[in-house]
């Protein structure tokens, strides 16, 4: 019975390797496991699509980069952190004023969060005032005139983030 | 019972909302204080799982388009139900009663905007002072 089994075996698989090679069974299941691990990224990289990726230009340092338009105030980049990281030692602000910027990189408009660092004196580096789209204090959520460092723990200001929080809507 | 199948169909009638739209205005007008989450932060109260609690009495609908964030907004009439919309599917969480609520439209929020509160702390306070002594029935 025993033999039986085993010559049925051999002959099964000797059949199997006049037929496939071996490459080729490595090639179909790279093949299988690459179509496998990208099927699932589909999906979601559509909903990402809704988040905002600007194409990026300019120098964060640099008040003319497109994300500060509306800014007034030291750049955190030059300060010791990025135009989306507070410096070490100080706390971002959780309130923060919001607006748009135009990026000529990709010509969308993105939703910018100006959020103060705050916890230290002034950083004093890269002083940028470009105000675009602000408005006088009369309308406080869109005005950068007064002291944004609400809901720290300290109230000083030491910088300015500029960071990408969404895509304009386009009626 | 033409009536309650009439109330039935109107509580439950469901709030035409472009969420891009309504998303970029929340961000533009309401998020800079309230938080992207809608937690709020020390003075600037919370949306998240307070909002339906607000539903809960006509009064405590009514503040929340008549507090000056809404009421003072640039947003046309119809962009801010819909954001007060999206903001109550996105915030508002198990503070609803049974998940449901009846949306704003722009005609009652352009009414309602017309009166923006002046002692916005002490309304909020009389307003869930109301709501706490109400029983459990339902959403107004």
């Amino acid at each position: 019975m025993m033999s039986l089994i085993d010559k049925l075996l051999e002959r099964r698989a000797r059949a199997a390797a006049q037929t496939a090679s071996r490459r080729g069974m490595l090639k179909t299941l790279g093949g299988v496991l690459v179509g496998a691990s990208t099927v699932p990224l589909l999906p979601v990289a559509r909903a990402e699509g809704g988040a905002a990726r600007p194409v990026e230009e300019g120098s964060d340092t640099d008040c003319d980069y497109w994300r500060y338009c509306a800014i007034d105030g030291f750049l955190c980049s030059c300060c010791g952190g990025s135009a989306n990281t507070c410096p070490p030692g100080t706390e971002m602000s959780p309130v923060t004023w919001i607006g748009t910027c135009h990026n000529p990189a990709d010509g969308r408009n993105y939703v910018i969060s100006y959020n103060d660092c705050c916890g230290k004196s002034t950083c004093g580096a890269c002083l940028c005032q470009r105000d675009e789209g602000d408005r006088p204090p009369y309308r406080p959520d869109k005005t950068n005139d007064i002291n944004w460092c609400l809901g720290t723990a300290s109230a000083a200001y030491h910088c300015s983030t500029a960071v990408v929080v969404g895509v304009a809507f386009e009626e | 019972m033409l009536a309650l199948s009439v109330m039935t169909s109107w509580s439950l009638a469901e709030a035409e909302i472009n969420e891009p739209r309504a998303k970029y205005h929340y961000q533009m007008f309401c998020q800079g204080c309230h938080t992207p989450d809608g937690s709020g932060v020390n003075a600037v109260p919370p949306l998240k799982g307070m909002m339906g609690v607000f539903l809960r009495s006509q009064r405590g609908r009514e503040f929340m388009v008549q507090v000056p964030g809404s009421a003072t907004s640039k947003l046309k009439d119809a962009q801010l139900a819909e954001v007060l919309n999206w903001c109550i599917e996105n915030f508002a969480g198990s503070s609803l009663i049974n998940g449901e609520y009846r949306p704003y439209t722009a005609d009652e929020v352009g009414r309602l905007r017309q009166s923006p509160l002046q002692e916005i702390d002490h309304t909020r306070a009389a307003v869930l002072a109301e709501i706490a002594r109400l029983p459990e029935t339902g959403e107004i």
